[in-house]
């Protein structure tokens, strides 16, 4: 599991907090999610539970190693996708997973296992540098899940891909999870929030605003609407209607018995809607 | 530990045999070798050069000159001047009934023994048919251009590892993989070793290749190779530090170039420089470490004298890196 109480990061040591009094914990096996603005801080605290900054302030335990003693160790457990691909352009897909796996004290998953998992079986011997954009986002991907990690921590995994390998990758994680690690991501996209989060934490300047299950923010800030598309007069009328009010549901059922009905949809609100509405902040 | 640091070492060894910079470092100890070999007279050719006065003792003269090239100067401070001067020329001047030999100081050993022994030769009435003026006695087979040249080389290989290390680092910056490698068991100082161990390799196996190809392969190598370790801890710290702080492999092996300047200097003030402006070199670790090579390269240095001079470079380089330390180390975070 994941512990983090009162973390505080400043990154010039002048008082002016990228992460200000940050507490939560992660279960394990859990899906966690740190959903934010550019900026807000998502990644500063990633990059503390991971080891990449130190600790200046507050206490977190990770994979039951306190982060205040130091050791290596812990990375044994650790995996992390970096939002930049980072991997050594001038050693081909295979070589980089190759020298990776004999850094680890832990078994490691075999190369070729790995680049088959993120759709790139057959370009082993091509370098890395030659990838496309897409291509090298997947090996560091792929790299992350090396050694088996049993904490794995996503920057941003689907940013800039393509839908479909963005369904790849989501895809990959639910596979994962499903298999007992515990997820800790960082994203401004709320449908990647929505869809693979047990849970998320809305963050802005370096704040926790917020922490619930999408579910529990959709039924606590959501509007319960639904949404038709109907014929009157040969014309096609399109209204919004709440679930809730009584003289909208009384109107929902007049047009479903009076009128051809071309489309109908229940509209939840999206998390960013409520984002929103929580935070007074866009997520871009 | 030394399995990560030789699966860091192999990376690095073969990210660089497929870039052309770095494989022109690796083979540039060879090149330097067979360049030496070409256009360095072989021992024959040389000459050991004797200054005496005109008309003190023609007999002398002429009996000199059956053994070196003997220059002839009206004044004792002519004379003077002459052996002050860059090569290793040796006065040979009368005092009382005797005669005794002027030195600069840093005249190769062998070629004032040379001197001491045709000088005695001569005052001893031994003539031509009794003796072998080649350097048989002393075991010499090069002549000391050469081996000037091959110590400053062997210095300058060392420089090398250092810019290969460079270069490396670059390529972590550039490819952004130092993050990544910081979240692997390896940690800080096996990353550290494990960049620095081509650099060694490339110091003590090109040294290896370059005076074998040059002819010095029968000098005590456990000697040689305690002065190379020493001189390349002061080569693997900046190698550190220019990689950090250079943002592109051109930019980075520039800037390595600041250490030609020192070790030129240290070279320039053993083989030109008279005694009195030695003691303005002291702090520089390539002065001793060529001090110490070019008595390993004679064959004449005791493990007492090797130990003091990689001792000194030692202390210089640790200096150089405790400076140097606390850079690197946040370079790496």
């Amino acid at each position: 599991m994941i512990s983090v109480k009162n973390l505080y990061h400043s990154y010039n040591k002048d008082g002016k907090y990228q992460v200000k009094d940050v507490s939560f914990e992660v279960a394990n096996g859990e899906v966690f999610g740190f959903l934010g603005p550019s900026g807000a801080g998502k990644s500063t605290a990633l990059n503390i539970l991971t080891g990449l900054l130190p600790l200046q302030q507050g206490e977190v335990v990770v994979g039951g190693y306190d982060l205040k003693k130091v050791s290596n160790e812990r990375f044994n457990k650790i995996g992390m996708s970096f939002e930049q691909s980072n991997v050594y352009s001038k050693l081909t897909a295979k070589e980089n997973l190759d020298f990776y796996r004999k850094l680890f004290d832990v078994p490691t998953l075999d190369s070729h296992t790995l680049l088959k998992l993120v759709g790139l079986e057959g370009k082993e011997h091509v370098k890395a540098g030659e990838f496309s954009k897409g291509m090298k986002h997947r090996l560091t991907f792929a790299r992350s899940m090396i050694n088996n990690p049993e904490m794995w921590f996503l920057d941003e995994p689907t940013t800039g891909l393509d839908p479909s390998i963005a369904a790849d990758i989501k895809d990959i994680i639910k596979e994962k999870n499903k298999e007992g690690v515990t997820v800790f991501l960082t994203t401004h996209n709320m449908f990647i929030a929505d869809e693979l989060c047990d849970r998320v934490a809305f963050i802005v300047d370096g704040e926790i605003k917020l922490i619930d299950s999408p579910k529990n923010l959709k039924l606590q800030y959501g509007d319960k609407l639904v949404e038709v598309e109907y014929i009157e007069k040969g014309e096609v009328i399109k209204t919004t209607l709440s679930t809730v009010l009584p003289e909208d549901k009384r109107e929902l059922q007049k047009i479903i018995e009076h009128h051809d009905i071309q489309t109908m949809h229940t509209k939840e609100a999206t998390l960013e809607e409520i984002f929103i509405k929580v935070t007074g902040r866009g997520l871009v | 530990m030394i399995r990560k640091i030789w699966a860091i070492f192999r990376r690095d060894l073969k990210v660089n045999l497929k870039d052309s910079i770095a494989l022109y470092i690796l083979f540039i100890p060879i090149l330097l070798a067979v360049l030496i070999n070409l256009f360095t007279p072989g021992i024959n050719e040389t000459t050991v050069g004797l200054a005496l006065l005109e008309g003190d003792n023609t007999s002398q003269v002429n009996y000199l000159e059956q053994f070196a090239e003997v220059e002839l100067f009206k004044t004792v401070e002519q004379v003077q001047e002459r052996v002050e001067e860059r090569d290793a020329t040796i006065g040979i001047l009368p005092e009382n009934d005797r005669y005794y030999l002027m030195t600069q100081g840093n005249e190769p050993e062998g070629i004032v023994d040379y001197a001491k022994i045709v000088n005695s030769f001569y005052e001893l009435d031994i003539t031509i048919e009794d003796t072998n003026s080649e350097l048989f006695d002393f075991e010499r087979t090069v002549p000391p251009f050469k081996k000037t040249l091959v110590n400053t080389m062997i210095l300058l290989i060392s420089i090398l590892g250092g810019m290969l290390i460079a270069l490396n680092i670059v390529e972590e910056k550039a490819d952004n993989t130092l993050s990544a490698i910081n979240l692997t068991p390896a940690g800080r100082l096996t990353f550290v070793l494990g960049k620095s161990v081509i650099g060694v390799l490339l110091s003590v196996i090109g040294t290896i290749a370059l005076i074998v190809i040059t002819g010095f392969g029968t000098v005590n190598l456990l000697q040689l190779l305690l002065v190379l370790l020493v001189t390349s801890l002061l080569s693997i710290s900046v190698g550190f530090i220019q990689g950090l702080t250079s943002s592109d492999i051109m930019t980075a092996a520039g800037s390595i170039k600041i250490l030609f300047l020192p070790l030129l200097a240290g070279v320039l003030a053993i083989e030109m420089l008279g005694d009195k402006w030695q003691k303005f070199f002291y702090w520089n670790p390539f002065y001793w470490a060529y001090k110490g090579n070019d008595l390993i390269l004679s064959q004449s240095g005791t493990w007492g004298q090797i130990f003091m001079y990689s001792g000194i470079v030692l202390l210089i380089s640790g200096i150089v890196y405790l400076f140097l330390a606390p850079k690197i180390r946040k370079g790496l975070e």
